[in-house]
């Protein structure tokens, strides 16, 4: 790797560690270490010394913990970003009523997804999804006799759909229950 | 330099790089890498890239020192630090500190058991 690509390397590696300061903050700090490696690389060459950037690099530490140092003492008694306490509310805010409700609503949609398959497979004609005349609505359905002129999509399609949603439905209720279990 | 000196020096610097830096910008205005080469000639005082940076944007940011970007004919331009006068006023407290210290060690150094130590009374 040249000397470039590894100061640019390094640089933009900083960079992205600096990235919690103000624009006007990184770009100071970026800008005196920039000028100070390649003032060393100049002195190196007028000595005679092997030309060695990686020692410089060194010599300044892992990008991430050169930028802990300076976020660290500048951030200091800053508050928290906005959004930050109402994330806490939310968190703290779980109750068992959330929770019961949160599991309802999910599992009966769930279900009732899972009803409309099963259905489907015994009472073809009598559940679906149409599209109602001229386009402009979509009715799903549980009737006799769908409005006239309304065309059914999806078919017996609807079927695995309706399987699948079903059982996506499941698992995200699943998951989410699990997350809210833990603030209970 | 052995293990245990290294110890030694690094626990030293911990608490008087501050003391270290405000003395070597005393009347002087220096840039980064200058400041680090004129620390290296110490045999003590062997600090990197990554503690001179930091700790100079610290006590920019406390006010204790300033720093401008000077351009000097074809050079790039440098960003030179010197002492505020709250730095000035703050390096002659821990000056005055320190050379007690130094002086209080040296006391029991040269004063060894088994006679009693009565500083004030010498």
């Amino acid at each position: 790797m040249s000397h470039r690509d590894s100061i640019h390397q390094y640089i933009t590696s900083l960079e992205k560690y600096l990235s919690r300061l103000n624009k006007s903050d990184s770009d100071e700090v970026i800008k005196e270490i920039e000028s100070h490696i390649y003032d060393a690389l100049e002195l190196q060459e007028q000595n005679n010394e092997s030309v060695d950037v990686q020692v410089i690099l060194e010599g300044f530490g892992e990008p991430r913990t050169l930028a802990a140092h300076y976020v660290d003492h500048i951030l200091q008694g800053t508050p928290p970003p906005k959004g930050f306490n109402a994330i806490q509310t939310v968190k703290k805010g779980v109750t068992q009523g959330l929770y019961y409700s949160t599991g309802f609503a999910g599992f009966s949609f769930a279900l009732f997804l899972l009803a409309i398959a099963i259905l489907k497979i015994f009472l073809s004609d009598d559940i679906g999804v149409w599209l109602a005349e001229h386009g402009n609505s979509v009715i799903i359905t549980f009737h006799e006799h769908p409005h006239i002129g309304s065309k059914e999509i999806l078919g017996h399609w609807i079927i695995p759909v309706t399987l699948i949603l079903s059982a996506a439905l499941s698992y995200l209720t699943y998951r989410l229950l699990q997350v809210l279990k833990h603030r209970l | 330099m052995n293990h245990q000196n290294e110890k030694w020096d690094v626990q030293l610097r911990k608490g008087s790089l501050e003391l270290v830096i405000l003395a070597a910008l005393k009347s002087r205005k220096l840039y980064g890498l200058e400041l680090l080469k004129l620390l290296h000639n110490f045999e003590t005082m062997q600090i990197t890239e990554g503690t001179l940076y930091p700790l100079l944007d610290r006590l920019k940011r406390d006010g204790q020192i300033t720093a401008n970007w000077i351009q000097e004919g074809e050079n790039r331009p440098r960003k030179y630090y010197r002492l505020t006068e709250q730095g000035d006023q703050k390096l002659s407290a821990l000056e005055a500190r320190w050379r007690q210290s130094v002086s209080d060690i040296e006391y029991l150094l040269d004063h060894p058991g088994p006679k009693p130590v009565n500083p004030q009374g010498d």
